[in-house]
């Protein structure tokens, strides 16, 4: 499937900014089974300095300083992706849970896709013991990773509400796991806590999934903004996995990735600082269309 | 050594030599430094013990009463977690405890442990490398990847980066053991803390006891401090590099000991705000712009560095600092990431990443450690687990304290739980052999009395390798159980003496003078330090106002003499003005006399000299490295006379003498500052503070007491306010009348109280401020100065009435704002929001 995708955000000042620092982290990743054919990112008011790198994980980050007094930032990030991902495993014949732990623990690898990275607390998951219970429920004695993981997204997807008013970027997720309530962030967030609880290695992943469902099918929830879910280390052979628990979905051909980290202060679209006080009001408008 | 002469109080040496050892009784089943197991002083202290029983019972009190006031007079202070108010920094801290006898270590022990500390220092700085960097260490199996990434301290985007982990000084704190031997407790490689201590403690003890320093041949600490210097100075590219040392604030326990740094090393001192990104390099914000700091010594945790790619919440590091590492425009030591190797999970596995990585097994050997990442010796330590001592395996890993628990002491339920946390979380928690720490001589009661302790060894890269601190931080505990201690539970501190077999070398940081370059000016001011020194003597002055109001009104009250209408009208007027500027309450039930004294001790009331103080004792204690040790005991000194009295109804001569006194320390304050500061850019901002409350103050004055109708006695007052008695006196042999008082109080440019003689000072002081325009326009503040100068020149005595004093009063207000605007906030400050996030 190849898509365009266009991702545009808007900051507007309340009072002039003279000076801001800002990281993005927009431009999709190129990896096993999506290919970025085209992408850029613009940036206005023209930045004094722009730095374009990869961070630890791979993704690509570009941290910029502004100078020039503004009221408004504006960044526009464009891109045609090819996504192709081979078929996943069928969930049943994955180790089993313990197993996979076990060779988590075991790992001798510090490289970004080292399932070592992934399975302490960071900062935006930490470790609360009712998320682990949860979890448990779906992680009986012996059962296969992927099959037990698949089953807790089934469940998050069943059990909670996906509600956009509901919570906010701070919201921590001990809370939005009480609600019940939330958007992708938190389930991601749910969702690794919950595995991590059991050693699991689980990543946060930060993308976008297909705007225009297909023909007699249901749009999906998040296509009108950037979309997060989460991924599983199912061990050495089967690698990571993509579990979309907004809409129980395995990810495949739908879903295109931009970053992925311990959490969503390591891939959060755009952070920055800036001098002067005053308030903001922030715009953001995605488009994701298959083009063929 | 003169000592038979010195026998005075009826005991012989031996005497007290033999009462001494009698009344010392080592713990059993634990290494006592001072006695053997037979009993015997241990040889390497028998010069300081026969040092020590020459000193009779008060010579010895003498000697303890001259390292107590050493370590007073510098204002030696830590502060203890969570004992903060913010509203005085200065409040929690806590004097400094020392011990006066001081651990001493024979020369040729010393070389083991020193020969021990710099091979640890250097097999974890390669570690750190390595981890950093290529990571074969891991792929190799030495170490698992999880041993890594559960540390907060493992900071990924510092991966691949130029000296992402570059040690630069490493501590580790000792124990012996019952055998004998030196053991690792815990390494430190973050930013560790205890040097400036260390320092501090040494020159105590050698005031108390310079002869007993000299003929022992103790080790000195002045070369490690110029090796330290030189290896950080070798990081930079330029000769002559701007070295900083970042500290998160007044508020941290140690920050005395940061200020107290600085200041011995010639590095400035400077908070996360200080600090500016421009271009890919950090710079300071100075008076004179943003300069650029080449090295950075920081005492932040490395993960508070940066809020933009490391802890978004921190708020006392600067942006985009990762970002200046990546490209190597500066060097920060230790390097954000060195943290990780401090973790306890990392302890099990050095032996063989020594053996890998040197070829060398270890010379101190670690207390014996099982991480519990691992299925083996997880299960070693849950069959033991009774006689274990559990500990995080990372910082704040588990929910555990960071001091190891000892589990056989654990309430029934919370072993069980903690047992539980292991068998499945195991990777957050290590077991470790207990500890059972040597004990070493503590004076109390007149006697000697054996204590635990740890030893905290400091190592610095130099240029010419890893040199050791010959000497260290010793931290005794004031309970008998030899086991963790904690600086936070109330221990105190001793010196290290290290004994030399040969006279030993002197060393000062002095350089050489083929090494130095003559200059005059001292480097920048930053902004920040300005700005305090900008308000301390704008609280110093104000201060001073209050007294002299407080004075005078006292002054007319005790006065014998019947009441005149004028008087009671002058005393009215003082009255008003202590209420004006909120020194004091105002309302039905307060008399001069109370208002008196809360003008001068009242902590509630804002305008009051003790509040005033207060504020400058504030703003002192956050640039403290710039004070001298004299103008820092003044302020104990002011601080103890304004205490609040318990006595309200004191009689109000005491209170006028009070203030009088007050009066005459702030005046040594002044003196020494006049005196004793280099007439830079700090001693100008100091001065442009005082001239500014001063000038402001005087227009107060004048428009309180001089109107038209103003009786001789409001105008007595305003002389006496202005310390102008005497040359009025000596001018007019008349009483005090309206137009000559109004022309020496506000427009005779040679009084120095007069408000012309501030502005001529204010307008020399800001015309030799460095200049940002380049564009030959004047900048506001010097604009504003020769506006109030040439008004000032020019106005007439005959001509002058409260409003036009009110413009010369809200024009100095103004002036203080702009100066403000130009040499504290440019830039526009630091940046102070952030944006908000988005999913």
């Amino acid at each position: 499937m190849i898509y365009e995708v266009r991702h545009v955000t808007t900051y507007g000042y309340s009072r002039m900014v003279p000076f801001a620092r800002c990281i993005l982290r927009l431009l999709p990743r190129d990896e096993p089974g999506q290919s970025v054919q085209a992408s850029e990112l613009a940036i206005t008011p023209r930045p004094a300095e722009r730095s374009d790198g990869l961070c630890f994980f791979g993704n690509h980050m570009t941290t910029v300083s502004i100078t020039r007094p503004h009221r408004e930032l504006r960044v526009e990030m464009r891109a045609r992706i090819t996504v192709e991902r081979p078929a996943p495993p069928h969930p049943g014949l994955t180790r089993s849970w313990e197993e996979v732990a076990a060779l988590a623990l075991a790992s001798a690898s510090l490289a970004p896709d080292s399932p070592a990275h992934q399975f302490y607390p960071s900062r935006l998951v930490p470790p609360v013991p009712a998320v682990v219970a949860y979890a448990r429920e779906s992680f009986g004695a012996g059962r296969p990773v992927l099959e037990a993981a698949c089953e807790l997204m089934a469940r998050i997807r069943r059990d909670f509400t996906y509600d956009p008013d509901a919570t906010e970027v701070s919201t921590p997720l001990a809370e939005a796991f009480a609600a019940r309530h939330g958007v992708c962030q938190d389930f991601a967030h749910i969702m690794i806590a919950g595995l991590r609880g059991l050693g699991l290695p689980a990543a946060y992943v930060s993308g976008y999934i297909r705007t225009i469902p297909p023909p007699g099918q249901k749009r999906l929830e998040g296509a009108d903004a950037s979309h997060a879910w989460a991924t599983i280390w199912c061990g050495p052979e089967t690698g990571w996995i993509g579990l979309d628990p907004t809409n129980d979905l395995i990810v495949a051909d739908d879903h295109i990735v931009t970053a992925i980290g311990r959490d969503y202060a390591d891939v959060s679209p755009l952070d920055g600082v800036l001098v002067g006080p005053g308030s903001q009001k922030i715009g953001i408008a995605v488009d994701v269309i298959p083009v063929g | 050594m003169g000592a038979q002469g010195r026998i005075r109080s009826g005991r012989t040496r031996a005497e007290r030599r033999a009462a001494l050892l009698a009344g010392y009784r080592p713990l059993p089943g634990t290494y006592d430094e001072f006695i053997d197991a037979a009993g015997s002083v241990r040889p390497h202290w028998e010069p300081f013990l026969a040092e020590w029983c020459a000193l009779s019972q008060a010579e010895l009190t003498q000697r303890f009463g001259l390292a107590d006031r050493h370590v007073h007079d510098t204002g030696v202070s830590y502060r203890v977690h969570g004992d903060i108010d913010e509203r005085d920094p200065s409040a929690g801290e806590r004097s400094w405890p020392l011990s006066h006898v001081p651990l001493v270590i024979s020369g040729a022990e010393w070389q083991a442990i020193a020969a021990g500390v710099a091979q640890r220092a250097g097999l974890l700085s390669m570690l750190l490398d390595d981890i950093y960097g290529p990571g074969e260490i891991v792929a190799k199996g030495l170490l698992p990847a999880a041993a890594i990434t559960g540390s907060p301290d493992y900071l990924r985007p510092l991966h691949g980066t130029p000296g992402g982990g570059a040690l630069q000084l490493y501590a580790a704190d000792l124990g012996r053991g019952p055998d004998g031997r030196w053991w690792v407790l815990q390494d430190r490689t973050q930013a560790p803390s205890g040097t400036g201590y260390a320092l501090e403690n040494r020159l105590a003890l050698t005031r108390a006891f310079p002869d007993m320093y000299r003929s022992m041949n103790i080790e000195r600490l002045a070369a490690f401090f110029q090796g330290f210097r030189a290896g950080l100075v070798a990081r930079s590219r330029r000769v002559d590099p701007r070295i900083c040392l970042l500290t998160p604030g007044p508020l941290n326990e140690s920050y005395f000991e940061q200020a107290y740094l600085a200041r011995y090393l010639g590095f400035l001192l400077v908070e996360g705000g200080d600090l500016a990104m421009r271009e890919g390099r950090v710079h300071v914000r100075t008076i004179a712009g943003l300069k650029r700091a080449d090295v950075i010594w920081r005492r932040i945790d490395g993960d508070f560095a940066d809020p933009l790619e490391l802890n978004a919440r921190s708020q006392l590091g600067v942006a985009g600092l990762v970002e200046a590492v990546r490209e190597g425009h500066v060097h920060i030591a230790n390097g954000l990431g060195s943290g990780v190797v401090e973790a306890r999970a990392l302890m099990s596995f050095l032996p063989a990443i020594a053996e890998r990585l040197l070829g060398e097994a270890l010379i101190l050997p670690n207390v014996a450690t099982w991480w519990c990442g691992q299925p083996q010796e997880r299960e070693t330590v849950l069959a033991r687990f009774e006689e274990m001592s559990v500990a995080p395996a990372f910082r704040d890993a588990g929910g555990l304290d960071r001091a190891p628990v000892v589990v056989g002491e654990m309430p029934a339920a919370a072993r069980a739980a903690l047992r539980e946390q292991i068998a499945t979380q195991g990777m957050n928690y290590v077991g470790q052999e207990v500890v059972r720490l040597s004990t070493m001589p503590v004076y109390e009661q007149g006697r000697l009395a054996p204590h635990p302790m740890t030893l905290r060894v400091f190592a610095a890269a130099t240029p010419d390798g890893w040199k050791v601190m010959p000497g260290g931080f010793c931290r005794i505990s004031d309970e008998p159980d030899a086991r963790a201690v904690s600086m936070r539970n109330g221990v105190r501190s001793s010196d290290v003496w290290v004994t030399s077999e040969t006279p030993v070398e002197q060393v000062t940081l002095l350089p050489t003078a083929d090494r130095i370059t003559i200059r005059r000016v001292t480097g920048t001011l930053p902004s920040r330090a300005a700005d305090n020194l900008f308000w301390l003597g704008r609280y110093l002055e104000r201060s001073e106002a209050t007294l002299r109001s407080v004075r005078a009104l006292l002054g007319r009250l005790i006065d014998a003499d019947a009441p005149a209408p004028g008087r009671i009208r002058a005393l009215r007027q003082l009255a008003e003005l202590l209420v004006a500027w909120g020194a004091a309450p105002g309302g039905r039930g307060q008399t001069p006399a109370s208002q008196a004294y809360h003008a001068l001790h009242s902590l509630d009331d804002y305008g009051s000299a003790a509040a005033s103080l207060r504020e400058a004792r504030r703003t002192a204690s956050v640039i403290r490295e710039r004070l001298s040790v004299d103008a820092w005991r003044l302020f104990g000194d002011l601080q103890r006379q304004l205490a609040s009295a318990e006595d309200r109804r004191r009689p109000e001569g005491e209170t006028y003498e009070l203030a009088d006194r007050a009066l005459k320390t702030l005046a040594a304050f002044s003196g020494l500052s006049q005196e004793n500061m280099v007439r830079g850019p700090g001693w100008r901002f100091l001065d442009i503070g005082r001239r500014i409350e001063r000038g402001i103050a005087t227009c107060r004055f004048a428009r309180q007491f001089a109107d038209p109708d103003a009786s001789s006695e409001s105008l007595d007052a305003l002389l006496d306010l202005t310390d102008s008695q005497i040359t009025y006196r000596s001018r007019y042999l008349l009483g005090a009348s309206l137009q000559p008082v109004l022309d020496l109080v506000v427009l005779d440019p040679f009084n120095p109280r007069s408000v012309a003689f501030q502005i001529e000072r204010l307008d020399a002081e800001i015309r030799d401020l460095p200049s940002l325009t380049e564009d030959g326009m004047l900048e506001t503040p010097r604009r504003l100065v020769l506006r109030l100068a040439a008004d000032c020149r020019t106005a007439e005595a005959s001509r002058l009435d409260r409003a036009s004093i009110l413009l010369f009063e809200q024009l100095l207000m103004g002036l203080s704002a702009a100066i403000a605007d130009r040499y504290f906030l440019q830039n526009g400050g630091p940046e102070g929001s952030r944006l908000t996030g988005i999913a």
